[in-house]
């Protein structure tokens, strides 16, 4: 009786340590998941995503299935806005104050899977370098952490972009600016409380804020500064 | 728990290791590739959105 009792006693004690060291090396592994392998996984994806864009643009003609229009002039009223294509990258984007090495793809679409590849384009908004607001979002943490600096950005810092054929440089015009998730004026053709006060060629980027929370978004806003074909070499914003 | 898979083992010792190392092993790999990829997005840091638009389509 006595020696069945303690039997019993020890049965629930082992077992609950087992539920307990299960339960913390499950908690372990996720963590070393969330921290480590997404990056792992997220880095070679995004290097796959700017290998397959360099090796794109340096094979034959760029496939233009959408002509760009002449630079300079806005894009005709009457055209139907055109896209890029869903989940693929288009541009590859270069932020010096996050580093000389710094460069991510550029995907459209802003879904969860597409950001696991690097950048992602809000699609309802311009395209690159037209008129209107070219809004980009970005992991701040995990995934690869691509825009883990961001609060450093300040104003004058450029956003270097290119889609094959020009180089676009942006340059910052705001220090980061905290807003609430549900702020889509942020990405309006003219942002909202950017102090832009007239149409233009515009850039917005977006992550999360705080770093490891969800409760706000950090916005940064830019302008178009200048454009130069490929052809001429890396922009000074680049080289400089 | 473990004692009870420990004892269904076949085999001696070694084999009993070796195969406890590919069952934990296979353990792991299931997790990483399936288990914590869906319970990721769970958690906020992918929320790095304005529109709610595409955390309410996913």
């Amino acid at each position: 009786m006595m020696l069945r009792g303690r039997t019993t006693v020890r049965w629930i004690v082992r077992t609950l340590s087992e539920i307990c060291v299960t339960g913390g090396a499950l908690i372990v592994l996720f963590v070393i998941y969330v921290l480590f392998w997404t990056g792992v996984r997220a880095d070679s994806a995004m290097d796959g995503e700017i290998g397959k864009l360099q090796h794109q643009w340096s094979t034959g003609p760029l496939t233009a299935p959408d002509a760009k229009p002449a630079p300079g002039d806005g894009p005709t009223p009457s055209a139907p806005p055109r896209r890029y294509e869903p989940g693929a990258s288009f541009a590859v984007m270069y932020i010096p104050r996050f580093g000389a090495d710094w460069a991510k793809p550029v995907l459209e679409g802003t879904a969860t899977d597409v950001l696991k590849r690097g950048l992602g384009h809000y699609d309802r908004t311009a395209r690159l370098g037209d008129l209107g607001n070219f809004s980009v979002a970005g992991h701040r943490r995990t995934y690869g952490d691509p825009f883990k600096d961001f609060p450093q950005l300040r104003p004058g810092d450029a956003v270097v972009l290119t889609d094959g054929t020009t180089w676009f440089t942006y340059r910052i015009d705001n220090r980061p600016y905290t807003t609430l998730p549900g702020d889509i004026g942020v990405i309006d053709p003219v942002p909202r409380k950017s102090g832009f006060n007239g149409p233009g060629r515009y850039l917005t980027l977006t992550t999360c804020e705080p770093e490891w929370g969800h409760s706000h978004r950090l916005i940064a806003w830019a302008h178009l500064d200048s454009t130069q074909p490929v052809a001429q070499g890396r922009p000074s914003a680049l080289t400089g | 728990m473990y004692g009870w898979i420990w004892r269904h083992l076949p085999g001696n010792t070694w084999v009993k290791a070796l195969i406890s190392l590919v069952l934990v092993l296979a353990v792991v790999f299931v997790l990483f590739q399936y288990v914590f990829p869906w319970a990721e997005p769970l958690l906020p840091f992918n929320d790095v959105t304005v529109d709610e638009g595409m955390a309410a389509v996913r």
